[in-house]
């Protein structure tokens, strides 16, 4: 850290307050509670400052220990000058006026502004500053108190940067999405294969969907999985009346979003077709949860169609098509499906390993 | 095949059954590991970057000891592990064809004698 912090000096009295009460005999506490007001506001981490207003060009006539670490000058080099000696050509004017008419006013403002230490270094100093009065209502000074924020502004810099990025990708592979889905759509149209085009890229597109959710927390390396669930199933539900989600807040690590997404489309696909999703009145409802032995934890995705034709042929459907590509998908992940087709409809399990330990 | 995406392991894995060679998956280090010691494996197939900081190269390492050829499958060659670099794997970048991907990691495989 700074080095402008580690002085040990805050292990003796600090004098400071006897200097400026020798110059300000009607401004000192009294007695006691006086001296350890006094000692305080010496003593305090927080870099604070007195301007007196009545002398011309509003001289600091007190700085305490941190204000004299932060800025890297002796004592007798600051009282008497204008605070204006922290700024510097990287100063932002804006900001120095705002200080002005805050002074003129008499308000309290709070103001970033990169201040220049003595050794020309710079920090960005959070000055906080406002009038004293006295009992009567009477200006008495200015206090001033600095904190330096330039690691906050490092961090805030950052984050708006991974923000960016963050935005930036998400953009980038949207795209990237809409153009494969397109080569897709159009080759199979010139190859006179339209419907297992379509079929290839709904796939595609139900990855994207749940892959972009995940562009959030990117930086995480985490996915929410209710998110992922919600938006690969979105465009099977427009009105968001007929599939139910029901879960906690449920994170795992990326790999399993793309099996999880394809999976739920496949489900979803069949839904449309041939089960509770084929007619007016069928629903759907979507369960997960985090289950599974201490050590090897699991989702658990429960999905229960209800209200759909009945089963025993789609059943029979559901087998004609494309046997297994859920059951493998799961099954490279490390998870498996468990089917039951009751009256009103299918309730699949589906299971897949939680790998939610942060490496 | 190593690989931390199921769905790029189901892919390779239908391409070296069609490449009449027996697979085996693994989707993390410690599965490949166990293969790799347990098994008579002619070809590997490795994803670098294996999620959380951690890359293919102990399974590597073990590769290179027994000498069994290996491909290195990566989307990010820009940013490689120095470590795995250094081992010198053929490096076979994302996206190829699984296909492809196959016949360069079979390119090492000396043939069987007892089938010569």
């Amino acid at each position: 850290m700074s080095k402008y912090r580690e002085d040990q000096a805050h292990r003796a009295y600090d004098d400071s307050p006897d200097r400026f009460r020798a110059h300000h005999p009607d401004d000192a506490f009294d007695g006691a509670s006086g001296v350890l007001f006094e000692q305080a506001m010496a003593q305090t981490r927080m870099a604070i400052c007195l301007c007196d207003p009545h002398q011309p060009d509003a001289p600091i006539v007190f700085a305490n220990r941190a204000f004299r670490a932060l800025s890297g000058y002796e004592e007798a080099e600051i009282v008497g000058r204008n605070c204006r000696f922290m700024q510097g050509p990287g100063t932002d004017r804006a900001a120095v006026r705002r200080i002005r008419a805050a002074l003129e006013q008499e308000e309290v403002i709070v103001v970033e502004l990169l201040n220049y230490r003595k050794d020309g270094s710079t920090f960005w100093n959070a000055l906080h500053l406002g009038p004293i009065y006295d009992a009567e209502g009477r200006l008495l000074y200015f206090f001033g108190s600095q904190w330096d924020v330039s690691d906050v502004r490092v961090a805030r810099a950052e984050e708006r940067h991974a923000r960016e990025l963050a935005r930036e990708l998400s953009h980038r592979m949207k795209n990237m999405f809409a153009v494969i889905g397109g080569i897709v759509n159009f080759t199979g149209r010139t190859r006179g294969i339209e419907a297992e085009a379509r079929e290839i890229n709904e796939r595609i597109q139900a990855l994207g969907r749940a892959y972009e959710t995940t562009l959030d927390e990117a930086s995480s390396g985490f996915i929410e999985v209710g998110q992922a669930i919600r938006s690969v199933l979105a465009p099977y539900d427009p009105q968001g009346t007929r599939i139910h989600f029901e879960g906690n807040g449920l994170r795992s690590d990326f790999s399993a979003v793309s099996v999880l997404g394809l999976s739920l489309h496949e489900l979803a696909a069949n839904a449309v077709k041939h089960g509770a999703l084929s007619r007016q009145t069928g629903q759907v409802t979507v369960r997960w949860a985090r289950n599974g032995a201490p050590g090897a934890p699991t989702i658990v995705i429960n999905w229960i169609e209800q209200g759909g034709p009945p089963v025993d042929l789609q059943h029979l459907l559901l087998e004609s098509r494309d046997p297994g590509i859920v059951d493998r998908m799961l099954a490279m992940a490390r998870g498996n499906i468990m089917r039951e087709w009751r009256k009103d409809g299918l309730w699949a399990t589906l299971r897949l390993p939680l790998r939610e330990d942060v490496a | 095949m190593l690989d931390d995406e199921p769905l790029i392991l189901l892919d390779l894995e239908f391409a070296v059954e069609d490449a009449g060679c027996i697979p085996l998956t693994a989707l993390a280090l410690d599965e490949a590991l166990t293969i790799v010691r347990d098994e008579a494996i002619a070809a590997a197939i490795l994803d670098v970057s294996l999620g959380k900081g951690q890359t293919c190269e102990p399974v590597a390492r073990e590769l290179a000891a027994r000498g069994v050829p290996y491909v290195l499958h990566t989307g990010d060659l820009d940013r490689m592990d120095e470590g795995v670099r250094r081992l010198g794997g053929l490096l076979v970048p994302k996206p190829t064809p699984a296909a492809v991907v196959v016949a360069r990691a079979l390119e090492g495989v000396r043939p069987d004698p007892n089938f010569a």
